[in-house]
């Protein structure tokens, strides 16, 4: 800046001055307490598999998740938490997550979402427990008429992001 | 775990990290500039820093320092051609920066073989598995403190550089660039500076958003996101670097996540903002309000008369 520039009054911001050196050790604090990433580590991720149908008004997104391990054994004890979001939207349209109750059937889990609107949703199931997981699918939500249930097909580029028309010949989800 | 902390700690993240992106639209506006391109940053720093930490193995603060870095030089590299532009021109040109961004992240392919598939960038099918969080056991309630602490800092950095003469200049320029340029004040530097600045904030909102998720791809940069950018600085206030802050917190913490109005929520914030640029174009916290503000802060308790002497 030219030293020419006179000494005008500053805008008041409350102290904050003071604040600056109490940020910056904060900022590097963080920082240095988090640990080095590890390197690719060997998997014990499960197999997530997703389906889910909506129905009703909101709609609502029912969803199964189904846990296997990679030789093939369900994954049982777990908890999952399902959540949603508009990736059109980020950080907006959060829905509330909910946790998956076991069915019954092993390794599988289930849980009923309440969404804003039809469109694309990316649905995050979190996984801890035995084994920790996070993953997400992106599902069109289908308008669904009556009392249907339709199933929420995994979304592709061009499908429309808000009113999620049904595009024929589309059926279930699908499995990582 | 129940239901209800998993939701207020992810909306506090996503809260925090909205902040910073709308702390970078704030900055712009400061030396009056508008900026509908924000989420390019935001989306470059998140693959940025995603690409190094999933594929490279670098610890989660060199990735997100260099998302940074990424984010602020691109910036300053779209400032240098749109210095001349001012008002709808640079709106127009930042908003075809951001699409272009947005398609050129739609075609990036870059992936490399784990055990359990391909992992990097995939295009328009974007970018899963950005796993550091999960393989080094970081807890979101950990990675919440983290994300507040970083906007802690940049909240007290920003508003200490508003007491300076640099921040005032920044205003200057905002209000009047003829008039600060006769101060003796490169106003192309100091709009270059800012520039940089809001890219490198936006692309550690974008770092940050992609760790918390572990997924991104083109489709979440959209100008929607840079739009809300800034609607929250105007709502908010630009009086002060906590006023994006408090324009997030009215929409994603009151209309959003306490449900008040379903359905209606993004209605009410346009007219919102709408009301906002006819009856107080500066926001809520404009510089006349932080100004009366800062003076009541400011304001010493009057002087204690002394005792009275008393009789022995």
């Amino acid at each position: 800046m030219n030293s020419s520039f006179p000494s005008l009054p500053s805008f008041p911001s409350f102290q904050s001055a003071r604040l600056a050196p109490w940020a910056a050790g904060t900022l590097l604090a963080l920082a240095l307490t988090l640990p080095a990433s590890a390197l690719a580590q060997s998997s014990s991720r499960p197999q997530v598999g997703l389906q889910c149908v909506s129905h009703g008004s909101g709609p609502m997104l029912e969803c199964v998740v189904d846990l296997r391990r990679r030789d093939g054994s369900a994954v049982e004890g777990a908890q999952v938490m399902l959540g949603a979001l508009m990736p059109s939207m980020p950080m907006a349209h959060t829905i509330k997550p909910m946790k998956a109750a076991p069915t019954g059937k092993p390794g599988e889990y289930r849980a009923t979402l309440e969404l804003e609107m039809l469109g694309v949703w990316s649905v995050e199931v979190d996984i801890s427990g035995p084994l920790r997981d996070k993953v997400a699918r992106n599902l069109l939500v289908h308008e669904c008429p009556g009392s249907e249930r339709c199933a929420a097909t995994p979304a592709k580029a061009g499908d429309d992001v808000h009113m999620g028309r049904h595009r024929p010949g589309a059926h279930g989800g699908h499995k990582h | 775990m129940s239901a209800s902390w998993v939701h207020a700690v992810g909306l506090a993240s996503d809260m925090a990290i909205m902040s910073l992106l709308a702390l970078s639209a704030y900055l712009l506006l400061l030396v009056g500039r508008v900026s509908f391109g924000q989420q390019a940053f935001f989306g470059l720093g998140a693959y940025a820093s995603g690409v190094m930490s999933a594929l490279f193995a670098w610890p989660l603060a060199a990735a997100l320092a260099l998302g940074v870095v990424v984010g602020a030089l691109c910036s300053w590299a779209l400032a240098l051609p749109t210095m001349r532009l001012s008002g709808l021109h640079y709106a127009v040109a930042t908003l075809a920066f951001g699409e272009m961004a947005r398609i050129a992240l739609s075609a990036l392919h870059w992936q490399r073989p784990t055990e359990d598939g391909p992992v990097g960038p995939a295009g328009i099918e974007g970018f899963r598995d950005i796993r550091w969080l999960l393989e080094n056991d970081v807890s979101a309630e950990a990675y919440l403190l983290l994300t507040l602490g970083l906007l802690a800092a940049v909240l007290g950095l920003l508003m200490a550089a508003e007491r300076t003469r640099l921040g005032t200049a920044w205003r200057m320029t905002g209000q009047d660039d003829v008039l600060t340029a006769a101060q003796g004040v490169s106003v192309a530097r100091m709009r270059l500076l800012v520039a940089a600045l809001a890219g490198g904030l936006a692309a550690l909102g974008g770092g940050l958003y992609a760790h918390r998720t572990t997924y991104i791809e083109p489709a979440l940069f959209d100008p929607m996101l840079g739009v809300h950018a800034v609607g929250y600085a105007l709502l908010g206030g630009l009086g002060t670097a906590l006023g994006p802050f408090l324009g997030v917190v009215i929409d994603l913490g009151l209309l959003d996540a306490a449900r008040l109005f379903p359905g209606w929520r993004m209605v009410i914030f346009g007219g919102l903002v709408a009301l906002f640029l006819r009856w107080r174009p500066r926001g809520l916290l404009d510089e006349v309000l932080v100004h009366r503000l800062g003076q009541w802060l400011r304001r010493q308790p009057p002087a204690q008369p002394p005792n009275p002497p008393t009789a022995p």
